[in-house]
């Protein structure tokens, strides 16, 4: 019994964050996902704890994992100090170790984030660069980040930034001997083989479901069934 | 309101702050959305308060974001986390002030992993030293920029030209505040005030003449849930969660918000013009928004910096009736002018939102 | 000759203690550091489950130690073992020559300071079971206006490892619903909730009180652990619990919240411990010589133990632990303590 379950042990998140549960409801309590989608952190942490490898590989493969926004605010209230927000990463990383997360409509936008935020760090060095963070999939971001997107070098001159600069300072252009040993950081630790293996499970699934990459990557962007929804 | 009881539990939050002396980290979103904010708080440290406030070009993201996206390993964002301190142990420090709340909360995360399982810690140092031959030392003490700011916010009361009241009614401005969740949610005994009511933006509003109120969603997240907001089929949840905060604190009618987050104050901002452009609901007065600032623009405002130098015009709800009532002078053909005057034209106008 | 015995605690267990023990003959000095008798049993109204009056249950513990003496405020200065004997010098200049002390500590209740997310001191319509007992006696509390919608939050300092609490208080489910029942009594029209994770009425009568609270007075019982409490802005409270049989959250605004703040180890413990060189555990209550066989002997020749002390206990368990200590005292002193030649052979065949 347990196969999955040895798995998750294995990370340091899990050992941190699972006790015993004693099933009160603290964490699903003040959970913002929780009031949102249908979704019960108190739930999943039983199962978790259940070591019961058939409903932790359901978990794995289902959108329930995914409806976390790591906020941790579980992690402050629980009486038995569990965090189920820890255990919720653990899961999510198994999901992707095998190859799981491509299964559900939310695994799937990994695909996406890991496209985007990696290549934003090895490209540039941070998670979040301007001229990547565009008005036009952002249209929340207002006008005023319309106008910004169109004066980014001016605006970032007036408010005292760097953008692309050398030295020091906001958004400056990060050496490129820095960026290479974040490279060499991915490589041994096993981030750009998990990019790839993430790429690939999106693109098997795009040849799948007979569309480009393009079309593929426009629709887990904006894919959002109600059936995700509390209300 | 017992406000006594929150002096109670404040006393037992007190966390080390060293005075002087620290190795600077910025943030990968305060930097994209809030550039003027940072150069802020390194022209009040350095500057006004005459700190040595140290940043070297060479560090970069901690990748924060993206391992709370559950795109990279724990181990991943461990090693790069290593890098950052080695780069604080080559040029000699040991305090380490980090601009972004997610960083501060996984540093805290890192350092508290390691302390309980010492052979990751290991094999993280052997990972630096494979990779980029670089060797760490931990930081002394680790703190957030709004944790130092707090720690000087008496020194900038006495530099201060305005206090956070309203000039015509002389009534003190209320003021609510937002703490980044991964501050001290995790560990509230590495937050100033703890977990369920920090001090640190309290604090800082006290000092500069302003009055803290309380709303029942205060402890709420803004909704970011990175991956939330990130992928569009998911932004509804970011968007339900600050609505859900502004619905909260409406009747306690906030003349400004002050947030020591960088992703926060860009939510609480800029899903008040989604709410207002979709629904034709504003949350300030006659069909205002409510500013939500970063705690370096609101120091900012005190010690008499130009508005638009703090960048306040990025911001997507107008700040103007904030420094009307604040009797700020600025000038409203300057608000959208580039450096030397470039004219970049303006925003379009939102249909809804003033 | 009257062998001394030296009571340390002059609430329900220490009062019983002293009455047996003074009724078999022996020479009993009560001790009490505060200024009353009577404990916390002195601040409550009615006891579960039959709610009688407190007042009755004390002034029938008071009467039966009449002739027994009495110190309040008064403390422990220094004591030191004799041979068999401990020769206790008292905060109030006396000093007894004692034969067997037995610690009749007691509790403390929870801080609920420290449950911080409640807010009890911060916002102004929390208050906790004690608080409620107190109104129930004089009528007065500022917090309580015609409520409308009440709320009990059981387990606070009870059963919270992030509270340093991890033991169940045994009184709290049975008081929670005694007081639910009694806040609509006081007020017909109001709506009560109880939030628990486990009902634990396991005493007699218990669960009838419990099918009452349901049946007759139509209060709610909601399984899920309030995790935050915050104020609206009309002064009402916010509170957020997990419905977990519904697996919902769920969300309230309520008039009045009342903490069952749990049973702690009373203060004294720290300091009575190192006095008289016993063991404390892991839970912070005296460890006894063994749970099972031996509950009211502490693991030091002549010293007992009754009450709340060694744990959570309910007023009658308390009554006849105190009792069981008495005989076990009455036992101590005439079958091993007597026969001086063979004491420390006894001690070590019989304590």
């Amino acid at each position: 019994m347990g196969k999955l379950y040895d798995l998750l042990m294995k990370d340091y998140r899990l050992k941190e964050g699972l006790n015993a549960c004693i099933n009160c409801g603290t964490c699903t309590a003040i959970c913002p996902a929780a009031e949102f989608y249908r979704y019960d952190p108190r739930r999943i942490v039983d199962i978790v704890q259940s070591k019961d490898d058939e409903e932790i590989e359901k978990l794995l493969r289902s959108d329930t994992i995914w409806y976390c926004g790591e906020c941790m605010s579980c992690v402050t209230r629980c009486p038995r100090k569990n965090a189920a927000g820890l255990i919720i990463m653990s899961l999510r990383n198994l999901s992707i170790e095998l190859g799981y997360f491509i299964d559900s409509e939310k695994g799937r936008q990994q695909y996406l984030l890991t496209k985007d935020l990696c290549s934003n760090i090895l490209d540039y060095g941070y998670c979040v660069y301007p001229r990547r963070f565009d008005y036009a999939g952002h249209p929340e971001a207002g006008r005023v980040w319309e106008w910004e997107e169109k004066h980014l070098d001016d605006v970032f001159e007036r408010l005292g930034g760097n953008l692309d600069g050398s030295g020091p300072g906001a958004m400056r252009r990060i050496p490129q001997e820095d960026l290479d040993q974040l490279k060499a950081i991915f490589d041994i630790t096993g981030a750009t083989s998990r990019m790839e293996a993430v790429r690939k499970a999106g693109e098997r699934k795009a040849e799948e479901w007979g569309m480009t990459k393009e079309e593929f990557e426009a629709k887990i962007y904006t894919d959002s069934s109600p059936k995700h929804l509390n209300h | 309101m017992i406000y006594e009881g929150k002096q109670k539990i404040w006393s037992e939050y007190q966390k080390e702050i060293p005075d002087d002396h620290y190795f600077y980290v910025r943030s990968c979103i305060r930097q994209s959305f809030f550039p003027a904010s940072e150069a802020t708080f390194l022209d009040i440290t350095r500057n006004a308060l005459g700190k040595d406030i140290f940043e070297t070009e060479h560090h970069t993201t901690c990748g924060g974001i993206a391992y709370h996206s559950d795109t990279i390993p724990q181990e991943t964002v461990m090693t790069i986390i290593a890098r950052q301190f080695a780069l604080m142990a080559k040029h000699g420090y040991e305090n380490y002030v980090c601009s972004c709340i997610t960083s501060f909360g996984l540093y805290c995360e890192t350092m508290e992993t390691w302390r309980e399982y010492p052979e990751l810690e290991a094999k993280i140092r052997e990972n630096l030293w494979r990779s980029c031959k670089l060797e760490f030392a931990k930081p002394k003490f680790l703190v957030h920029a709004s944790d130092l700011i707090y720690k000087y916010r008496n020194l900038i009361a006495a530099q201060a030209v305005r206090k956070l009241v309203n000039v015509h009614t002389g009534e003190p401005l209320k003021v609510v505040e937002h703490i980044g969740c991964h501050y001290s949610k995790m560990f509230p005994s590495k937050g100033v005030g703890g977990a369920e009511y920090p001090y640190v933006l309290v604090g800082m509003i006290e000092a500069w003449g302003g009055e803290i109120v309380d709303y029942p969603e205060r402890r709420h997240c803004c909704g970011f849930g990175f991956r939330q907001y990130f992928i569009k089929g998911n932004r509804g949840y970011s968007l339900s969660n600050t609505h859900k905060k502004f619905e909260s604190m409406e009747p306690f009618k906030p003349d400004l918000i002050i947030t020591n987050c960088p992703g926060c104050p860009y939510f609480l901002d800029r899903w008040q013009y989604v709410i207002a452009e979709s629904t034709g609901k504003t949350y300030g007065q006659d069909g205002h928004g409510i500013p939500a600032l970063t705690y370096e623009e609101v120091a900012g405002l005190v010690m008499g910096y130009d508005p638009w130098d703090l960048g306040l015009q990025t911001h997507q709800v107008g700040v103007e009736p904030l420094l009307d009532k604040m009797g700020v002078e600025y000038d409203p053909a300057k608000k959208y002018l580039g450096m030397n005057g470039k004219d970049l034209g303006a925003p379009a106008p939102c249909s809804c939102l003033k | 000759m009257k062998n001394n015995i030296l009571i340390i605690g002059g609430g329900p267990a220490g009062l019983e203690a002293s009455a047996q023990l003074q009724r078999m003959g022996y020479n009993v000095i009560l001790i009490e550091r505060s200024a009353k008798l009577g404990g916390h049993l002195a601040q409550w109204d009615r006891l579960f489950p039959d709610r009688v009056p407190a007042d009755e249950v004390l002034g029938g513990l008071l009467r039966a130690t009449e002739g027994v003496k009495c110190f309040t405020d008064t403390d422990i200065r220094a004591i030191n073992r004799l041979d068999k004997s401990y020769n206790v010098r008292l905060t109030n200049g006396i000093t007894v020559l004692s034969d067997a002390v037995l610690v009749a500590s007691g509790f403390d209740l929870f801080n609920a300071v420290r449950k911080e997310e409640y807010g009890y001191g911060i916002y102004n319509q929390v208050m906790t079971n004690a608080d409620l007992e107190a109104y129930f006696k004089t009528g007065e509390d500022k917090r309580i206006e015609n409520p409308r919608k009440i709320g009990f939050v059981h387990c606070v300092g009870s059963r919270d490892e992030k509270s340093g609490c991890r033991s169940c208080s045994k009184v709290c489910c049975a008081t929670a619903v005694k007081q639910a029942i009694e806040m609509k009594q006081a007020f017909p029209q109001a709506e009560v909730f109880c939030f628990y994770m486990d009902l634990r009425l396991f005493g007699r009568h218990y669960e009838d009180l419990y099918l009452e609270a349901q049946k007759e007075y139509g209060v709610r019982f909601i399984r899920g652990r309030v995790a935050e409490v915050s104020e609206n802005y009309d002064g009402t409270l916010l509170v957020k619990a997990e419905d977990t049989v519904a697996s919902k959250p769920l969300k309230i605004t309520l008039d009045l919240l009342v903490l069952m703040a749990g049973m702690r180890p009373s203060a004294s413990v720290k300091e009575l411990g190192e006095h008289l060189g016993m063991m404390v555990e892991e839970d912070g209550y005296f460890a006894v010589r063994s749970g099972i066989a031996a509950g009211q002997r502490s693991p030091q020749p002549g010293i007992f133990l009754a009450g709340a002390a060694t744990g959570p206990k309910t007023l009658p368990e308390t009554l006849a632990d105190a009792r069981a200590a008495a005989m076990e005292i009455d036992r101590y002193l005439t079958e091993i303590f007597p026969d001086a030649k063979n004491y420390k052979q006894l001690v070590k065949e019989r304590w």
